[in-house]
């Protein structure tokens, strides 16, 4: 019995690591300053968790051109947006591949009922630009984006996601 | 004369080589042109301009160094149009949304923003849909603004509240929007009703919602009883909170007894502004009556009472 209890836990460890690995990319969040109200522990954990499922959702939706699963990270006039980008893509046979190497994430505002979030997201990107499946342009970018996050049924969704000019 | 000659064979062999020299420098000078040439025919069949920022909905023009298929992604979309050197119009159409854009041609990129259009509408928050009445601060408006083309706007941007219940003068406030939210907090009024609150910005359509302004905690709860064979009834006096609102039907009011026998708590609802209930029969004891964290007068049983 002892015999197997290393294969177990590294069985175990590779679950946990795989399981980490399908939950999206690293998101970081500091919600030190939020205003009007101040973010909970709680609602910290749900919006990174949430925020790294939107990005994973949305870098699939972007490679495969598929629509489908947006509705589970996004709502309103980001989803709208998405939406119209993959529909564009899908008509001009073009993607866009993402590596994610993670997220930093300031949360601006918190609205004072505790159901709207605003963040200032500092992404690491990996982009590769496809026509068919030929990649013609690829690069890696810091890009800062702006994201409204609101309270859906079970979970938090990216309701507005903009990237903002570099300064 | 055999010096002569040789002299002559080692100056002819000198001016060969010194030609030969010439021929290979004129050979790399012509590889050098053509090199570069060709780089800098590359470079400008490569170049590829894009103004660094755009209003969303406005076209723009991208300059390109040579023909070819002209891929544009966007946040909003993406196209590939088949385009001649020079001037390439992208209709506003194509650049609606806010956000980076990356044009690709041949092996050239150019990336520029689109910023929002002016802020034309509001997403409103109005929280919370029931609130009582004289609180301060109680109602909060969040405003979001966006253009035509529903990106957020990011420019500070005045947004109005107004807040008016009935015939009342309305209670306005004026914030300025930061990276596109405005927020405001308003007290409640005085006075129970329907509550429009109302965001707007400049030229913009109004976004109504309805705060329903209930009222506050009862005041001055007053409760009288009747003995009957059987039981106490007990019935309040009309309730009103301390500006002399209605509390509305529905509302919990608590009576309790305590005798010698023990202690009977009955919860009633407000009904046509009165709380009513039937207590057990007791010859002595005291009855109390309370609604949420406000107690009213005690009644002592007993001397034939």
């Amino acid at each position: 019995m002892k015999n197997w209890l290393p294969i177990v836990l590294l069985a175990l460890l590779t679950l946990v690591y795989a399981a980490d690995r399908n939950s999206g990319p690293a998101v970081e969040l500091n919600a030190s300053a939020a205003q009007p109200r101040q973010v909970e522990d709680v609602t910290e954990k749900a919006i990174t968790r949430d925020y790294a499922n939107a990005w994973k959702v949305m870098e699939t939706a972007l490679s495969e051109n598929r629509t489908d699963q947006l509705g589970s990270g996004f709502a309103g006039v980001a989803q709208d947006k998405l939406e119209k980008r993959i529909e564009g893509q899908r008509a001009s046979n073009l993607k866009v591949r993402i590596v994610d190497h993670g997220h930093k994430l300031d949360a601006i505002f918190y609205s004072p009922e505790g159901s709207a979030l605003q963040v200032r997201d500092t992404a690491q990107l990996e982009i590769e630009y496809l026509n068919g499946n030929s990649v013609v342009h690829r690069e890696q970018v810091t890009q800062k984006y702006l994201a409204l996050l609101t309270v859906g049924e079970d979970r938090w969704k990216v309701r507005v996601l903009e990237e903002e000019p570099k300064s | 004369m055999n010096r002569s000659f040789l002299h002559g064979r080692r100056s002819s062999r000198a001016s060969a080589s010194a030609r030969e020299r010439k021929s290979k420098n004129l050979y790399l000078v012509l590889l050098t042109i053509a090199i570069a040439i060709a780089t800098c025919g590359k470079a400008f069949a490569a170049d590829l301009k894009a103004p660094k920022q755009a209003t969303a909905g406005e076209g723009i023009t991208i300059t390109a160094g040579d023909g070819g298929e002209l891929l544009l992604f966007g946040p909003g979309g993406a196209s590939k149009r088949k385009v001649s050197a020079g001037d390439v119009q992208i209709a506003g159409e194509d650049v609606r949304a806010a956000g980076r854009y990356v044009a690709v041609l041949d092996q050239a990129t150019a990336e520029f923003y689109v910023t929002a259009a002016k802020p034309s509408t509001v997403n409103f928050l109005a929280r919370p849909s029931r609130v009582p009445v004289s609180r301060p601060d109680a109602i909060s408006g969040v405003a979001f603004v966006f253009d035509d083309f529903q990106n957020l706007v990011l420019k500070p941007t005045p947004v109005k509240f107004d807040l008016t219940v009935k015939e009342n003068a309305p209670t306005t406030r004026t914030v300025e929007s930061k990276e596109g939210i405005a927020f405001t907090r308003l007290p409640s009024a005085s006075k129970e009703g329907a509550a429009q609150f109302v965001a707007s910005v400049g030229g913009g359509t109004p976004v109504r919602r309805v705060v329903q302004q209930v009222a506050s905690d009862a005041c001055n709860l007053r409760m009288k009883a009747q003995k009957t064979d059987k039981s106490i009834i007990v019935e309040t006096d009309p309730i009103k909170d301390c500006s002399g609102n209605a509390v509305p039907d529905g509302t919990i009011v608590t009576f309790i007894e305590v005798t010698d026998k023990g202690r009977s708590t009955v919860d009633a609802r407000i009904k046509r502004g009165t709380a009513r209930a039937e207590l057990p029969l007791a010859s002595s004891g005291t009855i109390s009556v309370a609604s949420g964290v406000v107690t009213g007068n005690e009644l002592h049983l007993g001397g034939g009472q």
